[in-house]
């Protein structure tokens, strides 16, 4: 099933969306180029709006690039779209996109006969997937009764139908409870061991990097770097924050003054109610602070790792780049 | 009375946003001229006030079973009847407030069917008795209005009998004689088709746009308005059932 | 290798999602007293017009144009029910699926036809002979399989107009309603076609209503069916052409919806 060239590629792609009256087009994506070798899972990490839907949309031939090159397997998304429409299966988070009143098993068999299967074939391939999902039990059974999770695996086997050598997943653990979510994963894995060539969209670092070979950043339609996923936990690790709670009043700015000295201190700044939040960016800056706060008599201490804005703020920041709302 | 006005100004935005519900409207003049149609093709132009009239009581029953009817059900739907009954005002006043606004919107009907009838088939159809035409066509109003109450309630309070919302448009345009009078319908017909206000709304305003005096109209305005009262208490009373329930059980429905 | 059956297997399967919405919204219970109760209601509402106008033949003319009139009433509410694909979300699922539009959503409110036509055959055959409808075994057949062409060519000019509302969810209860209410005007339901003037006329000719119950009044106008079958054959020939050529411009808009709604990215994810 390996393809010998790469799944994905796409050169200087450009998509303008007009804006309304005479008002200029925004573009959701400027300049884009990705490479995406067969077999590899790639991550497209983004706070929302920064355009990875338009990617996704348009690897799914359902939104034309106004400018630019992009082809999956080989085929361009414009013009071969039968050939590129074979060969992906697409995913995408939330509850829509299946059929409620109808059963699993009904559903898969229509996606099924969508994807051109038939007869016995048809059969297999549906029964093969309802176990696949461990839904074997509930098959006969109308969607509407099923619980998100349970929907969202029934999405992944819709998406995975037609056998796909590439999947597309939009942000598919929106709404997801943690649990389902470490299950997602999982699956994720078992299409990489097929040999499927996977692009992940998703806002979430710690999903990006448990899952992906490499995970490349996108901001205002425009590609900023990919990069391995160690770098994620890396920034993860160097960019952490540190609050205190149940700071005396009093002793709020001698404390302020004292962390900042501390080297790979960010910012310190006094948070409501009686706190104090210390951002760092250096990798063992944390536990100096952490350190420092003890010893100080102060003992509701707690870190939390940033969350995509705040890696977003460091990393592009410091390079000048408008980041995004 | 601000829980009635807040009701009626509400009702009117909605109503602005949801055309679409409001589909009566739309075909009314579509319906003037098919019932006109059929007068002028069998050679009897004289019933043209019969064919003018028609569509605008289809309206006005139809408007008022599909979108009053599903005041309190839609509420129940997208969550706000608990929100609602919470607020310190009267459920009762607002719910008259919305139907109220429903129901004098749908009174438009009666415009377009004589605008409709002029316009296309140049039948100008006179109102020898304006004034008590006007006075009979507000009391049907406020007959439909409380009829409209009755279906709310119901439609919530027994889900089931939703299924049979629709069901409720063309047998009552036959009793109530929106445009076959029911003097002309088999004899068995009319003590059912009485307790039907539309049969009376529909003999009234017939009478009112022919020449001749209309008879017994105070009596005859009185049963519309009894029937109308009638059912607005019975509305009432299974809508106070309706929020007790909520209340008691955090369900309103029986079946 | 086109697999040129695929299209005929997706309108199978889209048909049982439309079978399964079916007894979603009606049980057997609530389809035959709340829907075929109000729907033979209807019927003799308009039939008793004829009173009205004090002809029995009016009676008749009228009841027959009304009851045919169902079975085009009941196709054209596809234009609703294939809204309801669009509130699944799939849209961009079915664009991105190597198979065409068309039969998904030809298969997608199918569950008309034969409600269409059971309801029609309950109201001709059952109330017929109060409203001076006598009926052969031949002649029954005949208007019978008459129903069944009107259904079918009448479901294919609602494609069209799904196509459109698909563009304009808003507008489905607008459209579905208007095109019915001018259907009920100018196809021979209420007049014949002839009393309008020549322009309406030939709207009219583009309904494939008015064919088909033109071939049904011929059937059940004439003493026997053998005299009137080229007639019948003949408006129902007209009927099915009529019905192909909306077939065919409901299938390229499907299409045109999908290519311009690529240009526009009017497509959207989890829509």
């Amino acid at each position: 099933m390996r393809m010998a060239e790469d799944a994905v590629e796409v050169r200087r792609l450009r998509r303008v969306f007009r804006g309304r009256r005479k008002s200029p087009g925004v573009a959701a994506l400027d300049s884009v180029d990705l490479v995406i070798p067969a077999g590899e899972v790639h991550g497209l990490l983004g706070p929302n709006g920064a355009g990875k839907t338009t990617l996704c949309k348009i690897l799914a031939t359902v939104l034309l690039p106004t400018s630019g090159h992009a082809s999956v397997g080989g085929h361009d998304v414009v013009r071969e779209t039968a050939a590129v429409r074979r060969i992906i299966g697409i995913v995408f988070g939330g509850e829509r996109g299946l059929y409620t009143r109808l059963t699993a098993r009904q559903n898969l068999e229509f996606w099924a006969a969508m994807y051109g299967l038939r007869g016995r074939t048809l059969r297999l391939r549906v029964d093969a997937m309802l176990s696949q999902i461990g839904l074997t039990e509930r098959a006969d059974d109308r969607v509407e009764g099923f619980s998100r999770g349970m929907k969202q695996r029934l999405h992944l086997a819709r998406g995975l139908i037609g056998d796909p050598q590439v999947v597309l997943l939009d942000e598919p653990t929106t709404g997801m409870d943690p649990v389902a979510a470490r299950e997602f994963r999982t699956l994720v894995g078992e299409l990489r061991d097929d040999g499927r060539t996977v692009l992940l969209t998703t806002h979430d670092m710690a999903e990006a990097e448990a899952v992906c070979d490499r995970v490349t950043l996108i901001d205002n339609g425009r590609l900023l770097a990919t990069e391995r996923p160690a770098a994620l936990s890396s920034w993860i690790s160097t960019y952490s924050r540190v609050d205190a709670r149940d700071v005396p009043a009093e002793r709020v700015p001698q404390l302020i003054c004292e962390l900042r000295d501390i080297p790979g201190v960010a910012g310190v700044r006094a948070i409501q109610p009686s706190g104090i939040r210390v951002e760092t960016d250096v990798a063992d800056a944390a536990p100096q602070v952490i350190r420092h706060l003890l010893d100080s008599g102060i003992n509701s201490v707690a870190t939390s790792t940033p969350d995509l804005e705040e890696v977003y703020l460091h990393i592009i920041g410091e390079r000048g780049l408008r980041v995004s709302r | 009375m601000t829980a009635l006005r807040t009701g009626l100004q509400f009702e009117v935005r909605v109503l602005r946003r949801s055309f679409g519900e409001l589909i009566a409207l739309v075909t009314a003049p579509l319906m003037t001229l098919v019932f006109l149609a059929v007068i002028r093709h069998g050679g009897r132009e004289d019933l043209a006030p019969y064919a003018v009239l028609a569509p605008a009581l289809i309206v006005l029953w139809g408007v008022a079973l599909i979108v009053s009817g599903e005041i309190i059900a839609q509420d129940r739907e997208n969550e706000s009847l608990e929100a609602i009954v919470a607020s310190p005002a009267s459920f009762a006043g607002v719910l008259t407030g919305r139907i109220t606004a429903v129901t004098l919107v749908s009174l438009a009907g009666f415009a377009e069917s004589w605008l409709a009838a002029f316009l296309v088939f140049r039948v100008a159809v006179p109102i020898p008795h304006p004034g008590q035409f006007i006075l009979i066509v507000l009391v049907t109003a406020l007959a439909t209005a409380g009829t409209a109450c009755v279906m709310s309630a119901v439609f919530v309070l027994a889900r089931s009998a939703r299924a049979f919302q629709n069901s409720l448009t063309y047998p009552f345009y036959v009793l109530g004689g929106v445009m076959v009078p029911i003097a002309l319908l088999p004899d068995w017909l009319e003590p059912i088709s009485r307790m039907v206000f539309l049969s009376w709304s529909s003999d009234l305003l017939r009478d009112a746009l022919s020449p001749a005096p209309v008879p017994d109209l105070a009596s005859r305005l009185a049963v519309i308005l009894a029937l109308g009262v009638t059912a607005y208490v019975l509305g009432l009373a299974l809508v106070r059932r309706t929020i007790d329930r909520l209340r008691r059980t955090g369900s309103v429905t029986y079946a | 290798m086109h697999d040129l059956v695929r299209p005929l297997r997706v309108l199978r399967f889209s048909a049982g999602n439309a079978w399964a919405d079916m007894w979603v919204i009606f049980s057997p219970l609530t389809w035959i007293v709340g829907w075929v109760s109000r729907v033979l209601v209807q019927v003799v509402f308009f039939a008793l017009i004829g009173l009205l106008l004090g002809s029995d033949d009016a009676v008749r003319y009228l009841f027959i144009g009304n009851a045919v009139m169902i079975t085009a009433m009941e196709a054209t509410m596809s234009v609703t029910t294939t809204t309801w694909e669009r509130r699944q979300g799939t849209m961009p699922l079915l664009v991105a699926a190597p198979t065409r539009l068309w039969p998904v959503f030809m298969g997608r409110s199918v569950q008309w036809l034969p409600t269409g036509v059971i309801t029609a055959s309950v109201a001709l055959f059952a109330l017929g002979p109060a409203f001076g409808v006598d009926w052969t075994p031949a002649r029954a057949l005949t208007v019978l399989a008459c129903l069944a062409v009107v259904a079918v060519a009448t479901y294919c000019f609602a494609l069209l107009l799904s196509a459109i509302v698909l563009t304009a969810v808003d507008l489905h209860n607008v459209i579905s309603n208007v095109a019915q209410a001018i259907t009920m005007l100018i196809a021979g339901v209420m007049v014949p076609v002839s009393f309008w003037p020549g322009w309406v006329q030939a709207i009219a000719q583009a309904l494939p209503l008015t064919h088909g119950l033109a071939a049904i009044r011929a059937v059940t106008d004439a003493q026997a069916v053998g005299p009137v079958a080229g007639e019948v054959i003949a408006g129902l020939s007209l009927t099915i052409g009529v019905g192909a050529l909306w077939l065919l411009a409901a299938a390229l808009l499907f299409e045109g919806l999908a290519a311009a709604g690529r240009r526009t990215g009017s497509i959207e994810f989890a829509d």
